[in-house]
Formats: C-alpha cells, sequence, structure tokens
C-alpha cells in the first residue's frame, strides 16, 4: 500500500549521524518531488544525548510535522526508552540489533532488526552505522534510491572519492540486510504526482536570512543565542557576496545599538536573536521608536522565562515584542507560519520598517527554526522592496515634519543640508529637545499615527473555510499549519469549523478578528505558552472572547490535540 | 557597501572657522564646567581638520557631556546611556566614509557602557573616542562614578566611598586601542591637538579628558587637576605599549597624571578588513542571489 504522507523518525544519541540521515532522506525526497517537513529535537549539551529527527514526506503539501510517527528507526536503548510507550500497533519499527538494549515488540507493530552498529564494525567504517540505517529505510520504504544515492554524493564528495565510497558501501549492505527481510508493514513512502518541481529545502532560519537578502539587507549585526545563530550563520555567508556589512556583537545590546547607528547611516539593517536577547534590547528598541529608524529584529521564540528551555519550541515572547520597552513604545509585530513565510515575510518586515520608520519585530520559533521544508524557489525579482522615504533637499530641512500619516523624510549623512540629530530625548519635529506636554502630545501622535495604515499594506489575515462555522479557531506562528491540517480533518468529518491565521500581530488587524468572530458560533485560540498571550491581546482589543489553549510542553501542538480539543468545545 | 572613500579625503575640504562648528543650541552646563573647554578644542580641532560638518557623525550616550553633539554642526545621534560606542560602531562601519566622533562621560563609557569599550578598541574600529572625565555623575547631581577618588564625598558616598577608581587610559591601553592621549580639558592646546591627531589617526582613538565639575567633584577641581597633569617627557615612545603603561603607572604612584600622546599604532581598521573580505569573497551589490538560493536546492 502507498501511504501519501509518511512519517519517519529516527532516534539516536547526537554525534551518530541522525542529523545527516534526516537531511538526506528529506533532500532525497524533494529531488524525488515529495513535499516534506521536518522536525528535530536536540540536547542543549554539544556531545551526546538524544537527538531526534523526524521527516514527513507526502504527495500532498504538508504544512506540520504531524502527530506522530509511521516508522520508528533507533540507533540506541536511549532512543528506544524514550519513545516505546508512543509505538501503536501498525507502526513499523527498525532498530539496530544486536544493540545496546533489547527491545519488546508491541503486538501489531512490525519489526525490522538490522545490525547497524555490527555491520559498519565489519566494513571498518563505524561512523557510517547511519548509512546502514539509511540504506535499510530506503528499502523497507521505497525511499527514492537513485536520489539518496546523489545526495550521498553531493554530501560527501569534498571529502574524497573513498569517503563517498565507504558511505556507498555501507547504504548498499544496509539495502542488502533489509532485502533479507519480510515487509509486513503496509508503510510504502507516496510516488509523487510530478517528478521535477523546482524547490529549494530550507530551515526556517536559513529562510529568514534569505529572506533579509532579497529585502537589500545593507547591515547584519548579532549575538550568537540559541535557536537564532543560523540566521547570523547565513547571513555571515552570504551577506558579504552581496557586498554587505556585519559585525559580531559584544552582547545583544551592542546589536541592536549597531543596527541603529548603521541604519541612521542609511542602510537597511537587522539583528536576529531569541527572547533573552529581545529583553536585553528592549531600551534600543523604544530609542528606535522614538528617533523613528528603521530596524529589524528576527526573534526565534524559545522556552522561556529566563534562560528557561533553550533548545524547545515555545510561542511566548509576544508579550515581550508587542509591549517590551519602558514608556509608550510602538512597533510593528509580524509573525511567520513556515518556511516559505520565513522568505515572505522577512522582506515585508524590512518593507514595514523602512516605510514607517520604526522596529520591526519578526516572530519565529523553536521548531520552525530547524524544520527543514520544501518551498517553491523563490524568484527573488517577485520580492517588492520598499526604501526609506528620503528628504527631496528643497526647503529648510525638519527631521522630524510633522506630515498627515507622520511619516517624515530622513536624510542620509553626507545630505547637504540635511544635518539633523536623532534623538532619544523628546524633541520638536526639528530634532530640539522639547519637554512640554503640548509637544510630547503632538509628537507621540504623529509617531502612533504612522501605525494605523500598517494593516493595508499586508494582504488580510487568511480565513481558512467558509459560511458560518460552530467552531472557530485563530492561530499564530507554526501553529497555523498544525491547525489547518486539524480543519481538513474535521471537515471530513461534517464538523463545520473555520481558522482564522493573523501573521501581523501588532497591531492588531482589530476589525478583521471582528469579521471572523462574527461567522463564528465559539472561538478557540490554541497558543504554546502558558497566559495564553495572544488571547489576552484579543481579549483586550476586540469584542472576541476565544477559549484559551495553551501548551507549554516543549513541543508543537499536533493536528490530533486540536481536532479532539474542537470536539470537546462541541461536546 | 559604499565605495571605501578614504577618510582623510574628506578633510580639508572646506576652510571653516572653530564658530561655523558651533550649532546654535545654548550650552546647557553650568558656569565654569570643564566641558567646555573639550567644546571648544573639539570645535577647533574640526576647523584644522577642515571636514565638512555634513560629512561628521557626532554621537554620544546619557550625561551632561552627552548633549555636546547639540552643540555641534554636524549629523548626530544622542542615544541611550553608555549605547554611544556600539551605535557610533555600527555607523562607522555602515559608512566608512563618515568621520564619526563618540563623546561621553566616565559613567556612561566605564560604568554602564563599560562592556562595550573592550570591543571598539579591540576591532579597531575607525573612530574617536572623547572621553569627557570629570570623575563624578553630574546630571544626576553628584553620585560617585567608576573614576571617582575613593575619598570623594557624593550624594551615595556621604562618608566617603569604597571603591578605587579604575584609569580608562590604562584600560584602553590593554584592551587594544591603537591611539591614546590624555589631556586636561582646560589645555585647549593640547586637547583639540590630541582631537585633531586622533581624528587623523586611522583606527580606534581614545582621548580622555580631564574635565572638573564645579558643581558636584569638590576634590578635582580645575586646579587640581590641572597641577598633578604632567605633559609626557618629548623622547616619549608612543609605538611601545609597556612603556606607555608603565609611564602611567609610575606617574599614578606619583599621584600625577601623563598628559599627551601616549600611545599610537598603525593596525588595519574593522572596515577595511571588512572591505578586504567582500573583495576577498568577490561581493558586490548586484551579485545575482539566484546563485545563493541555488545553495538550497535539494
Amino acid at each position: 500500500m502507498n501511504k501519501n504522507d509518511l512519517i519517519i523518525r529516527i532516534g539516536g544519541e547526537g554525534g551518530e549521524g541522525i542529523i545527516s540521515v534526516g537531511d538526506m532522506i528529506t533532500q532525497a525526497c524533494a529531488r524525488a518531488g515529495l513535499d516534506v517537513y521536518t522536525f528535530k529535537t536536540f540536547p542543549a549539551e554539544i556531545k551526546g544525548g538524544y537527538a531526534m529527527y523526524q521527516v514527513r514526506a507526502s504527495t500532498e503539501p504538508v504544512y506540520n510535522q504531524g502527530d506522530i510517527f509511521d516508522v520508528l528507526c533507533v540507533f540506541n536503548g536511549e532512543a528506544y526508552e524514550l519513545n516505546k510507550a508512543r509505538l501503536k500497533p501498525g507502526n513499523a519499527f527498525v532498530y539496530d540489533s544486536p544493540g545496546d538494549f533489547e527491545p519488546v515488540i508491541p503486538e501489531g507493530v512490525f519489526a525490522y532488526p538490522i545490525p547497524m552498529t555490527k555491520t559498519a564494525k565489519e566494513l571498518n567504517n563505524p561512523r557510517a552505522k547511519n548509512m546502514v540505517a539509511m540504506g535499510a529505510l530506503s528499502i523497507l520504504f521505497n525511499i527514492p534510491e537513485a536520489a539518496l544515492r546523489e545526495v550521498i554524493d553531493t554530501k560527501f564528495k569534498r571529502r574524497g572519492d573513498a569517503v563517498v565510497q565507504g558511505n556507498l558501501t555501507a547504504f548498499e549492505r544496509g539495502r542488502e540486510l533489509a532485502l533479507a527481510l519480510k515487509k509486513t508493514d503496509p508503510w510504502i513512502i507516496g510516488t509523487p504526482k510530478e517528478s521535477k518541481r523546482d524547490v529549494i529545502v530550507m530551515s526556517g532560519n536559513n529562510a529568514i536570512g534569505l529572506g533579509a537578502l532579497i529585502a537589500g539587507l545593507e547591515f547584519f549585526a548579532a549575538y550568537p543565542i540559541t535557536p537564532a545563530t543560523e540566521i547570523a550563520i547565513y547571513v555571515s555567508k552570504h551577506l558579504p557576496k552581496r557586498g554587505g556589512t556585519l559585525i559580531q556583537a559584544e552582547d545583544e545590546i551592542a546589536a541592536i545599538s549597531q543596527v541603529l547607528g548603521a541604519s541612521y547611516a542609511g542602510k537597511k539593517s537587522m539583528t536576529s536573536t531569541s527572547g533573552p536577547g529581545l529583553s536585553l534590547m528592549s531600551e534600543m528598541l523604544g530609542m528606535a521608536f522614538m528617533s523613528e529608524t528603521p530596524c529589524v529584529v528576527a526573534d526565534v521564540q524559545r522556552g522561556g522565562p529566563s534562560t528557561g528551555l533553550p533548545t524547545k519550541h515555545e510561542q511566548s515572547d509576544l508579550f515581550l515584542a508587542v509591549h517590551g520597552a519602558h514608556g509608550d513604545s510602538g512597533r510593528i509585530v509580524l509573525s511567520v507560519e513556515n518556511v516559505h513565510d520565513c522568505i515572505g515575510l522577512t522582506v515585508t518586515a524590512f518593507n514595514l520598517a523602512e516605510k514607517y520608520q520604526c522596529p520591526v519585530i519578526l516572530l519565529s520559533d523553536g521548531s520552525l527554526a530547524f524544520s527543514t521544508q520544501s518551498v517553491p524557489y523563490p524568484n527573488p525579482d517577485d520580492y517588492p522592496t520598499v526604501d526609506r522615504l528620503r528628504w527631496d533637499g528643497q526647503g529648510e530641512y525638519h527631521r522630524y515634519e510633522l506630515t498627515e500619516s507622520g511619516i517624515s523624510p530622513m536624510a542620509d549623512p553626507g545630505t547637504p543640508n540635511g544635518m539633523h540629530i536623532a534623538t532619544g530625548l523628546e524633541h520638536n519635529p526639528a530634532g530640539m529637545p522639547s519637554y512640554t506636554g503640548e509637544n510630547h502630545e503632538i509628537m507621540q501622535g504623529k509617531r502612533f499615527r504612522k501605525l494605523n495604515t500598517v494593516v493595508n499594506d499586508m494582504p488580510p489575515a487568511e480565513v481558512d473555510g467558509e459560511g458560518a462555522a460552530d467552531v472557530g479557531v485563530i492561530a499564530w506562528g507554526s501553529t497555523i499549519g498544525v491547525v489547518r491540517e486539524a480543519l481538513q480533518r474535521l471537515r471530513a468529518e461534517g464538523i463545520k469549523v473555520k481558522g482564522f491565521y493573523p501573521k501581523l500581530l501588532n497591531p492588531l488587524p482589530v476589525q478583521q478578528f471582528e469579521d471572523f468572530g462574527a461567522t463564528c458560533k465559539r472561538i478557540v485560540l490554541p497558543e504554546v505558552n502558558f497566559q495564553g498571550q495572544l488571547a489576552h491581546f484579543v481579549r483586550a482589543e476586540t469584542t472576541l472572547r476565544p477559549v484559551s489553549y495553551t501548551i507549554c510542553s516543549g513541543m508543537p501542538f499536533t493536528p490530533e490535540m486540536i481536532v479532539n480539543r474542537v470536539k470537546e468545545m462541541l461536546a | 557597501m559604499n565605495a571605501p572613500v578614504e577618510l582623510k579625503e574628506r578633510f580639508h575640504q572646506v576652510e571653516l572657522e572653530p564658530k561655523d562648528y558651533r550649532d546654535g543650541v545654548a550650552s546647557f552646563w553650568c558656569p565654569g564646567c570643564g566641558h567646555n573647554g573639550v567644546l571648544t578644542s573639539l570645535l577647533r580641532a574640526l576647523s584644522e581638520i577642515g571636514v565638512d560638518p555634513q560629512n561628521l557623525v557626532s554621537i554620544s550616550g546619557i550625561g551632561c557631556s552627552s548633549r555636546l553633539p547639540y552643540f555641534v554642526r554636524s549629523y548626530k545621534m544622542h542615544t541611550l546611556h553608555g549605547r554611544a560606542g556600539p551605535v557610533a560602531t555600527g555607523a562607522q562601519l555602515a559608512r566608512p566614509d563618515l568621520a564619526v566622533v563618540v563623546t561621553g562621560g566616565d559613567g556612561d563609557g566605564f560604568s554602564i557602557g563599560g562592556g562595550h569599550m573592550p570591543h571598539m578598541a579591540r576591532k579597531n574600529v575607525n573612530m574617536t573616542y572623547i572621553l569627557m572625565d570629570n570623575h563624578v555623575y553630574g546630571l544626576t547631581k553628584g553620585q560617585a562614578s567608576p573614576t571617582s577618588q575613593r575619598v570623594m564625598k557624593a550624594a551615595t558616598t556621604p562618608y566617603g566611598g569604597l571603591e578605587e577608581p579604575l584609569d580608562p587610559i590604562l584600560y584602553m591601553l590593554t584592551y587594544g586601542a591603537t591611539f591614546v592621549g590624555q589631556a586636561f580639558a582646560g589645555n585647549v592646546k593640547l586637547a583639540s591637538q590630541l582631537i585633531k591627531e586622533g581624528m587623523e589617526h586611522k583606527g580606534f582613538a581614545f582621548i580622555n579628558l580631564l574635565s572638573h565639575c564645579p558643581s558636584f567633584n569638590e576634590i578635582d577641581t580645575a586646579k587640581t587637576f590641572k597641577s598633578s597633569c604632567e605633559q609626557l617627557d618629548v623622547g616619549h615612545d608612543v609605538t611601545d605599549v609597556s612603556v606607555a603603561i608603565q609611564v602611567v603607572q609610575q606617574a599614578k604612584k606619583d599621584g600625577r597624571m601623563p598628559t599627551g600622546l601616549l600611545y599610537k599604532v598603525q593596525r588595519p581598521t574593522l572596515d577595511e578588513r571588512m572591505a578586504e573580505l567582500v573583495q576577498r569573497v568577490g561581493g558586490h551589490k548586484d551579485y545575482d542571489l539566484r546563485k545563493v538560493i541555488d545553495l538550497a536546492r535539494p
């Protein structure tokens, strides 16, 4: 039986090549024309510890990591112990045998013992244990063999023919071992409808880096932090090719400060961080709003508070992103659903920062950071980019000139007659300090007035479904992808459901929420944080009264969880 | 990235008097404040360098001294307490064709902003940092600063302080600044000379100007600063950091403060190294992004 949508989970010790196998299967499936969505967990420590890589490959669009695996492949006892409770009748179970554990095979589970460690040792290539496993998986589940061979070649060729050959030999041995077993389970990866689609496979973090390059990034500063570091790594590699400038800052305060300095100097500038870094940036983000200096901050959320769960998934920086600064301080907050968004919404973030001369915070999250997904090849010319309004040199220049939109032209240093001060002190339209109550009210009005039209610069939040619904689901971030699938399943059961997927979270598109709410009898808002942060804002700013459904287990929701919650609401 | 216009090409382009670099905003410093000497010295140096004000960026943090950019005709930023350095780093690196000057106080630079100082120095950011060191917090009306003498009685140290002061000069020599000088702010001749040389220097120039606070520091007065300052020997070797450190430490033992140019060496600046890197990877703004995107094909 072909299964058009197959989920393979591979678990073992960090350093055993789990990630490599997962990556190669992902690449091969994408090459063969399947849609892929991967999910990984790894320890906060550098060496050892449990690593897990899950590949979901489908002939249909994949929106999330899925409920649970169909196929479990474990390299060691720890991975077995951590996953054995999830083995259900019907699953296929591939494991290292003889290994450091003796699994108990639950009834109904199709078991395939493969001597991974032993075979690799016999081949005098103990590091190729993962290739033995991959060979076995390719036979058992029909993972495109030719594509896998190409991927092995691509991955190892810079280390020489001998290494390529060694890995191919181990891969081949794995295939032979699996061929000798009788296949009893029904799982076979689906055959893609169109074999050659023009796609790229990227992680969320890399995609944010790419989006920034497409947007015209010129200056980047950041401080290393999990799980956002890969954005800096990607940008460090590719921004110099575009002639851009980058700096590794001594801390996040310096990073956002450098970004402001570069932006004042006329360059499109960005930093990337996670919650702890965003906390440190709060004061300077207030300055960016006050001095009307464009800047983009990508915040890849992780488990908090404090040091929290640094490698785990959470959507808990929304309060901080929206309100994290002293005084009345505005900013634009966007949130991404998937890798595709990480490219496009990063461009939008730059465009909004440039247009409105204010900070734009782009929220991603821990699972999206490392999730690799196949997305259509992005043509850079398809993304319109916006440059800040610059002074035309006519008349006397007032940096903070009062305008109807609140937007005043900027002048880069070096512009004749454009000299001005960018200041965090309250100032008059000319930029001179002014502490009168009247001026403060006028200038706050000017700065906040700019944000009134942001909603018009974004496509309306997507409404998933039509007509009236018994339950409406509002979701943000990568939870959206989970909800999409849950709603498909609920509809298949004849349940009337609708989804609402805002990506502009501040200023909140209130009318869009109201319009959606008017079509739903009840509303549930699942999010991965303890307090129900978006639900809080929705209650505060709209007449909607969503039921808050929160988890903070360090893992994303599954479609099944949403399905069950909706059904509970209808019971 | 902007074409690497040599900063020096920005100099001697205009002939302006020191007063022409003075913005119209009235100074808000107290009568007799040492900071007036810093401003006078800076304006004189700018005039001698002949930098076009529109190519000058003056950046500060928070404190009495950090109001200085308001009084200078230039592009300018008045930023947050302690953050002038990294803001200026960003501006300089983004636009190496601009002349960037940072001014700030001892608390701004070496207390709240202390974490940034080593990195501007070791990275050799091509800009000039003028520390207006009055050994006290003035804007908050007289508290002990990291350079306050321990015996100074201040609002938060009514019985005298508990902590030893740090010496900004020693730190900057150790952190790897490529230009380090010190002067009494009242000695406009020397102070302006150092600022001029610092701005002409390619690299991170740090100039400590001892500036008396007549309102809140009763022990470091113009008179005591003036009498304890001791100009360096004519034959002082400015290229040897250990000599510079020794001179400062010996002077400290003698209760004196060495003034003049302590240290000056050449090392590639951060923006030069960045430009070299861009060149090495064949970078240019029209580089086809598709080549980058193609790397993500499965």
